[in-house]
């Protein structure tokens, strides 16, 4: 209780310290929502038909219908793929409607599981912020839409472009048209085919010329978060020596319908630019004997399209029944730097194959990736990842590092990475352990009074240090709590 | 996958004659493996057992059958000699056996040593299991394995060897493969079964020689089989001749306490691929295998090594160099296993690779699949270039450049040999090393 007290107010002060915020929370609801996207649902199942209705509702401009077409004859043609190492019920993509109106959630707190309350209180998230998540109808307790104006005006301040897709191809249409789908082509994958052609919604952001974003737009993000639906598309792009740091997710679970969620990131930095992405996916993992949960197959990509630019990658994985992905670097720029931080913990009969792709093709590129696995329960947990040295990768270098950490006897830690190397100045180094907690560590705690749950959360804490290092700060200590709330009962 | 019949590769080994042994099971097993094989065709790259590996070149070319004078080719004496190795002698030709170059007379008690060919007229029924492999599949898409339905249904001669209970054959036996020169090029197959008995020793040297330049298929499946507390150490030296297509595949199987060692050099051939599978299936058993690839010029070597740890506290380490210089690829993968229950699995693997010109690439894949948890599993790849400072270091005390490369590259390459107990071969393979690397 004590820590959750201590998060708590760490979460208020970052709020606290914009007095504009502060101010918007004192006074009370005045603006109304946005609700013209107030359509009826489409039926289930998927044709030509469905995604012109599906551009039609979201008043797309005719480019825009022709590109969902295309990516959609294209995934007609795609097999599905089966070389993860995921057991997946067969998906019927007919049954699925791919535009569905807002569901209505629970009136108030009182209506909302006492399970999921719970968890929220474990996880210390703010009283304000928890009734947003569980899906309550926000406007008595809090006013998220007029804290996102007050964050709205700063951005466009600097300069900054950060809305929602479906605005974005209203507005910005030259932009969208020019980055979207450069770093996933619309055939690229089965499922990023998919997202192209029935893309619901989701971020864009653009950070102008030697722009440096003036918040972190996880904050923002984070009041802001929209039910973006299973299809989601994120485009962010870094223009020459800008920087921005986003995050996605959340580390408190997200009540959620879907069963299917297929996004599809792309990120652009150009010249000097940085972009650093975090994830926390905390979604549905199904319940302990394994019956639903979410399935989470996304392709995330970067381009490091411009020299001396970055592009970082940090995820913290614990939610969903079925995770597929693998946030990958194109480091195309000369000196680019792409980086890759990973926890995934897998409890129960969850499934996660994730790993990252680091493509090398200009000179001087480096790459580091850091992936920590934990498996409990009966699940199974694999890193994937592919390091490839093209030829004119002169002089480039990459670290990979993979640890696996089992909890339990029936669970799998899986390693599967792949090296390509064409140039013989490259140099390319992969580490990798499995191991459990070791007796020994055991015995050092609990001799000291430890219980042994909070042993083996602290062990699997130190485990992750090196990646939630790299999380903004208060999700990092969110991550911790969310990690020892997800491992609760894998032990004893 | 039935455009790869039409292939000239598949369609010349379908139309080899089956090898007819008067053996029921074994012929109906020859007949399965090819009916497999003309419905599965070639793998290619897009099976992820041979994603870097490509036919496509191999399967436009097609082989006559098996080698009618074998038996009469030259062979040159020296071809067979190693040092530190001189007691039995097994040598086959183009895959057919030689007994006029083999050594077997006077054998240590205990060792049985015959080729195939004659086993397979006298009983053949203690053969039954180990030549039932690969197993027939009703169903198509076992490509990955299309080599292996190949030999079973093609090899008609092969080593036989055999150690008893408890015997320890204190002198090394010698297991050459020697491919000769001949009219055309020719597709030949070996198949052999090795099996040592309970607490049996025994040190195996396995030579692939060239005698004249060929670009003849060889297919080689070995089954070793090491029973209860039996030893075995195993040399494996790889020097067929360049243009050579050479396809081999170990299944060893290790009882309890059993353990096997393996040194392998690659060297020679245009396309190699070893592939060698491990299963420790009994407690304590140990599985450890040294080795290193070097292919140059266009060569392409490819090692496939799976080890699978099925019983308790069994150990497993994997040490293996590559060395790959001007347009040659080397290609590793290093799959090790562990099964549920097989608690107190101790798994090691390192892949160390010297890129040397920008031509060449190598491409590896250590991988890890764990399913229990009282286990210790790491492994580790690297590839890369000669370490600058050494270099510097050499040179800065009047070393030349190029022979301080080859220096280096060799002491590289000569840490998978130190353990090999043999030390006239270990010397031997060291200087052949040595040998193969470029500016020497």
């Amino acid at each position: 209780m004590n820590s959750s007290m201590i998060n708590e107010s760490s979460t208020s002060t970052t709020l606290r310290d914009n007095a504009e915020v502060a101010e918007v929370l004192g006074r009370s609801y005045a603006a109304g929502f946005v609700t013209d996207i107030e359509m009826t649902s489409l039926p289930p199942g998927l044709d030509e038909g469905t995604i012109r209705a599906l551009s039609a509702i979201k008043q797309e401009p005719s480019w825009m219908t022709e590109w969902r077409l295309e990516a959609y004859r294209h995934w007609l043609t795609m097999p599905k793929p089966d070389w993860a190492k995921l057991n997946i019920d067969p998906i019927d993509y007919q049954a699925i409607s791919y535009y569905a109106a807002p569901k209505a959630g629970p009136k108030s707190l009182a209506e909302v599981d006492p399970a999921l309350l719970e968890t929220y209180e474990k996880l210390g998230i703010p009283l304000h912020e928890r009734a947003a998540l569980a899906g309550v109808a926000v406007d008595a307790v809090f006013d998220s839409v007029s804290v996102g104006t007050t964050f709205r005006k700063q951005l466009a301040e600097a300069g900054v472009l950060f809305c929602s897709m479906s605005e974005a191809i209203r507005e910005y249409p030259e932009l969208v048209q020019k980055y979207l789908g450069s770093v996933v082509p619309t055939g690229d994958n089965f499922f990023a085919a998919l997202n192209s052609a029935v893309f619901s919604d989701g971020s864009f952001v653009f950070i102008p010329k030697g722009v440096r974003c003036p918040m972190e737009l996880s904050t923002y993000f984070r009041i802001n978060a929209q039910n973006t639906g299973q299809f989601e598309r994120t485009l962010i792009v870094a223009e020459e020596g800008s920087h921005v740091s986003y995050l996605e997710g959340c580390t408190a679970p997200k009540r959620d319908e879907n069963q299917l969620h297929a996004a599809v990131v792309e990120l652009v930095a150009l010249e000097k630019a940085q972009i650093k992405y975090s994830t926390v996916q905390n979604w549905y993992p199904g319940d302990e004997n394994g019956v639903g949960g979410i399935y989470n197959f996304v392709t995330k990509r970067g381009d490091c399209r411009g020299d001396d630019s970055k592009i970082s990658w940090t995820q913290v994985e614990t939610g969903s029944a079925i995770t597929w992905k693998y946030p990958s670097v194109i480091l195309r720029g000369d000196r680019s730097v792409g980086e890759f931080y990973s926890v995934a913990l897998t409890h129960h009969y969850q499934q996660a194959d994730t790993g990252t792709k680091m493509i090398h093709l200009g000179k001087y590129t480096k790459s580091k990736i850091v992936s920590k696995g934990i498996s409990a329960g009966r699940s199974s947990n694999s890193y994937r990842g592919l390091v490839k040295m093209e030829k004119g990768a002169e002089g480039a270098r990459n670290y990979t590092q993979c640890d696996s950490l089992l909890i339990g006897k029936q669970c799998g830690a899986h390693t599967f990475p792949y090296m390509e190397v064409k140039n013989p100045t490259a140099i390319v180094e992969h580490e990798a352990t499995t191991s459990k907690i070791s007796d020994d560590q055991m015995f050092y705690c609990r001799s000291r009074g430890v219980s042994e749950e909070d042993a083996v959360s602290m062990i699997v804490d130190g485990f992750c240090k090196q990646v939630f290092r790299e999380l903004p700060m208060e999700f990092a200590v969110e991550a911790k709590k969310l990690l020892e709330v997800s491992l609760e009962g894998a032990v004893g | 996958m039935s455009q790869s019949a039409s292939l000239p590769l598949v369609a010349s080994l379908l139309d080899a004659p089956l090898p007819v042994s008067g053996i029921a099971w074994l012929d109906a097993v020859r007949r399965e493996n090819r009916a497999a094989f003309a419905a599965s065709g070639l793998p290619d790259t897009r099976v992820e057992a041979w994603k870097y590996t490509t036919l496509r070149g191999l399967g436009q070319r097609s082989f006559a059958s098996g080698d009618t004078d074998a038996q009469t080719r030259v062979v040159d004496a020296s071809l067979l000699a190693l040092p530190g190795v001189d007691g039995a002698r097994l040598v086959f030709v183009n895959g057919a056996f030689r007994a006029d170059l083999s050594v077997l007379d006077n054998l240590p008690a205990g060792l049985s040593l015959q080729p195939l060919s004659q086993v397979l007229r006298g009983d053949a029924e203690p053969l039954r299991f180990a030549l039932s492999w690969p197993a027939p599949v009703r169903h198509a898409g076992e490509v990955g394995d299309a080599f292996a339905r190949v030999n079973a249904a093609s090899a008609g001669d092969g080593v036989v060897l055999r150690v008893a209970a408890h015997a320890k054959i204190s002198v090394p036996v010698q297991l050459v493969f020697v491919g000769a020169a001949a009219e055309a090029d020719l597709a030949w197959h070996a198949r052999n079964v090795i099996e040592l008995g309970e607490g049996a020793e025994l040190t195996l040297v396995e030579q692939h020689v060239a005698s004249g330049e060929q670009a003849h298929l060889a297919t080689l499946v070995s089954d070793i089989e090491l029973r209860e507390g039996a030893q075995l150490h195993h040399t494996v030296l790889q020097h067929a001749a360049i243009g050579v297509s050479l396809v081999r595949r170990d299944n060893v199987r290790l009882r309890a306490r059993a353990r096997a060692t393996l040194h392998v050099l690659e060297l020679g051939g245009a396309l190699v691929r070893h592939d060698l599978q491990a299963e420790l299936i009994g407690d304590d058993a140990q599985f450890h295998t040294r080795g290193v690839f070097m292919p140059h010029g266009r060569q392409h070597i490819d090692t496939q090594l799976a080890i699978r740890h099925q019983a308790l506290n069994t150990i497993s380490t994997s040490n293996w160099r590559g060395v790959a210089n001007d347009r040659a690829r080397g290609v590793f993968r290093g799959a090790i296993v562990v099964a549920p229950g097989a608690d107190g699995s101790d798994a090691s693997l390192s892949n160390k690779n010297l890129l040397l010109s920008p031509g060449a690439e190598i491409d590896t894949k250590p991988e890890l699949e764990i399913y229990a948890d009282e286990v210790k599993a790491a492994h580790g790849a690297t590839v890369g270039q000669l370490d600058e400072r050494s270099l510097f270091y050499l040179r800065s005390r009047g070393i030349p450049l190029a022979e301080a490369r080859a220096l280096l590259t060799a002491a590289f390459c000569r840490a998978v040999l130190d353990d090999l107990p043999n030390k006239a071969l270990r010397e031997h393979l060291s200087a052949m090393l040595v040998g193969q690397l470029p500016d020497a």
